[in-house]
C-alpha cells in the first residue's frame, strides 16, 4: 500500500484497514496527514445573547407539526399528476402519432419519457426534504435527461427536410408549452409542502417535469416524425419549461438575498 | 466566515429556519444530515447576500484563500489554516467528515450529492493537504538550514 492508497482509504473508511495502518507506521508524510485529520478542532460556543435570540425566535411558534408523508407518497402524487394531465390532453387532442410510429419507436420513446419522468419525480420527492439520500445528483439529472432524450430521438427518427418547418414547430411549441404551464401548477402546489433549499435547482427540475408532460402529449398526438421537428418543437417544450423553472428559481433566490435579514446591510445599519 | 458576529447571525438564522421547516424531518431518518443541509443553505444564502452588499469592501481585504496561503508559511499549521486553503467543496466535505463527525452517507445527504462524489472530493482534499504539508515541511527545513 502506498501514500495514494492511504489517502483513498482515509476518504472511504472511518477506521483504516490494517495494511494502511502498517504503511502509516513507516511513512512520515502519511503520519502527518493522519495526525492533522485527527487533531481536535476548537469550536467556539455561541454567545448567550445569540442563544437567547434563537430561543425567543422559536418560542413564538411552538405548535406541534405533523411530519411530512413518506417520499413514495409524493413520488406517486407527481406521477399521478403527470399521467392525469397527459391522459386528459391526449383525450382532447387525439393520439395520431401512435398510428404512424412503428411499435419499436413507440415503445422506445415512451420508455425514455417514462424513465425520465420517474427519475425526476423521485428526485423532486427527495428534494422536498433536506438531507435526503440522492442516487443521482439533482444538479446533473435535468442535463442527463435532456441528453438521454436527445440521443433517443436522434437514433429513433430520421432527419428530413420538412416544408413549413417553423410553422409546424410553432404550433407544437405553443400547444406543448401551454400544457407544461398547466402541469407546473399542481407540481408547485405539491412542492410547497416541503422545504426547497435550492429554488433554482428545484425550479429547473420542476420545469423539466412539467415540460415533459407537454413533450409526452406531443409525442402521442403529433404525427410528424421528422427528427428535427421532434427535437426542436417537442423536446424544445421540455427545454423551454426547464429554463423557465430555472429562471423563476434564480429570481426567487435573488429576491430572497435582497430581502432584509439579520445579516443584510439594511439590518446592520439600523 | 467573515467574523464572529456574522457567524452568530448565521447560526441564529439556521436554527430559525430549522424550526420553520421542522415538519420536513421524518422520524427515524438521521437528523444530522437534515440539520447540516439546512445550515449549509443558510450559509450559502448568507454568503451571497453579504457578497452582493460588500463586494467592493471585500476586494480591499485579503481573500480567505490568500490568507490561508500566507498563514501556511508560518510554522505549525493547524487544521483550520490548512483546510482553508482547499477549494470550497473539498473544505466543506473535510469539515463535515472530520469536524462534524458525519459519515460519508450523511455528508452525501447533507450536500445533495452521492457517496461516490463525496469520496472523490475527500480523496482529492487529502492529496492536496498532503502536498500542503510537504511544502510546509520543506519550507521549515529550508528555514532551519538558513
Amino acid at each position: 500500500m502506498n501514500c495514494k492508497d492511504v489517502a483513498r482509504a482515509l476518504s472511504e473508511e472511518s477506521r483504516l484497514p490494517l495494511q494502511a495502518q502498517d504503511h502509516l507506521r513507516i511513512c512520515n508524510r502519511c503520519q502527518e496527514l493522519a495526525g492533522l485529520l485527527n487533531s481536535p478542532v476548537p469550536v467556539d460556543p455561541p454567545s448567550p445573547a445569540t442563544l437567547r435570540q434563537m430561543a425567543e425566535g422559536m418560542v413564538t411558534d411552538l405548535r406541534p407539526v405533523r411530519p411530512m408523508a413518506p417520499a413514495r407518497y409524493f413520488f406517486g402524487a407527481f406521477v399521478a399528476i403527470f399521467v392525469s394531465i397527459v391522459a386528459l390532453s391526449v383525450y382532447r387532442m387525439g393520439a395520431f402519432a401512435i398510428a404512424v410510429m412503428t411499435p419499436l419507436e413507440t415503445a422506445a420513446i415512451m420508455s425514455a419519457l417514462a424513465i425520465s419522468t420517474g427519475l425526476l419525480a423521485y428526485s423532486l420527492a427527495h428534494q422536498m426534504v433536506p438531507g435526503s439520500r440522492h442516487r443521482i445528483p439533482p444538479r446533473l439529472l435535468p442535463v442527463a435527461i435532456m441528453i438521454l432524450l436527445t440521443i433517443a430521438i436522434a437514433v429513433l427518427f430520421q432527419f428530413q427536410n420538412e416544408r413549413n418547418f417553423w410553422g409546424n414547430a410553432w404550433a407544437c411549441i405553443r400547444a406543448g408549452t401551454s400544457i407544461g404551464v398547466l402541469a407546473a401548477v399542481p407540481f408547485w402546489l405539491m412542492l410547497r409542502r416541503g422545504a426547497i433549499l435550492s429554488p433554482s435547482m428545484t425550479g429547473a427540475a420542476t420545469g423539466l417535469l412539467a415540460g415533459l408532460v407537454g413533450t409526452s402529449v406531443l409525442e402521442i398526438h403529433c404525427p410528424n416524425l421528422d427528427a428535427w421537428h421532434i427535437l426542436i418543437s417537442h423536446l424544445g417544450v421540455a427545454m423551454l419549461c426547464a429554463l423557465a423553472g430555472l429562471v423563476i428559481g434564480l429570481a426567487a433566490e435573488l429576491n430572497f438575498y435582497a430581502a432584509d435579514s439579520p445579516f443584510s446591510a439594511n439590518h446592520k445599519e439600523t | 466566515m467573515a467574523n464572529r458576529e456574522q457567524a452568530d447571525d448565521l447560526l441564529q438564522e439556521a436554527w430559525l429556519r430549522i424550526h420553520r421547516v421542522r415538519h420536513t424531518y421524518r422520524p427515524g431518518e438521521p437528523v444530522l444530515p437534515w440539520i447540516y443541509a439546512i445550515a449549509r443553505r443558510v450559509r450559502v444564502d448568507g454568503y451571497r447576500r453579504t457578497r452582493r452588499i460588500t463586494l467592493h469592501e471585500i476586494a480591499m481585504e485579503v481573500l480567505p484563500e490568500a490568507l490561508a496561503c500566507a498563514e501556511i508559511r508560518n510554522p505549525g499549521p493547524t487544521f483550520d489554516t490548512l483546510v482553508s486553503a482547499l477549494p470550497e467543496a473539498q473544505r466543506e466535505v473535510v469539515s463535515m467528515l472530520k469536524v462534524g463527525g458525519l459519515t460519508l452517507d450523511e455528508v452525501a445527504r447533507a450536500t445533495s450529492s452521492t457517496v461516490g462524489a463525496v469520496k472523490q472530493k475527500a480523496h482529492r482534499a487529502y492529496e492536496r493537504l498532503r502536498k500542503l504539508l510537504q511544502v510546509q515541511a520543506e519550507e521549515g527545513a529550508r528555514g532551519a538550514a538558513q
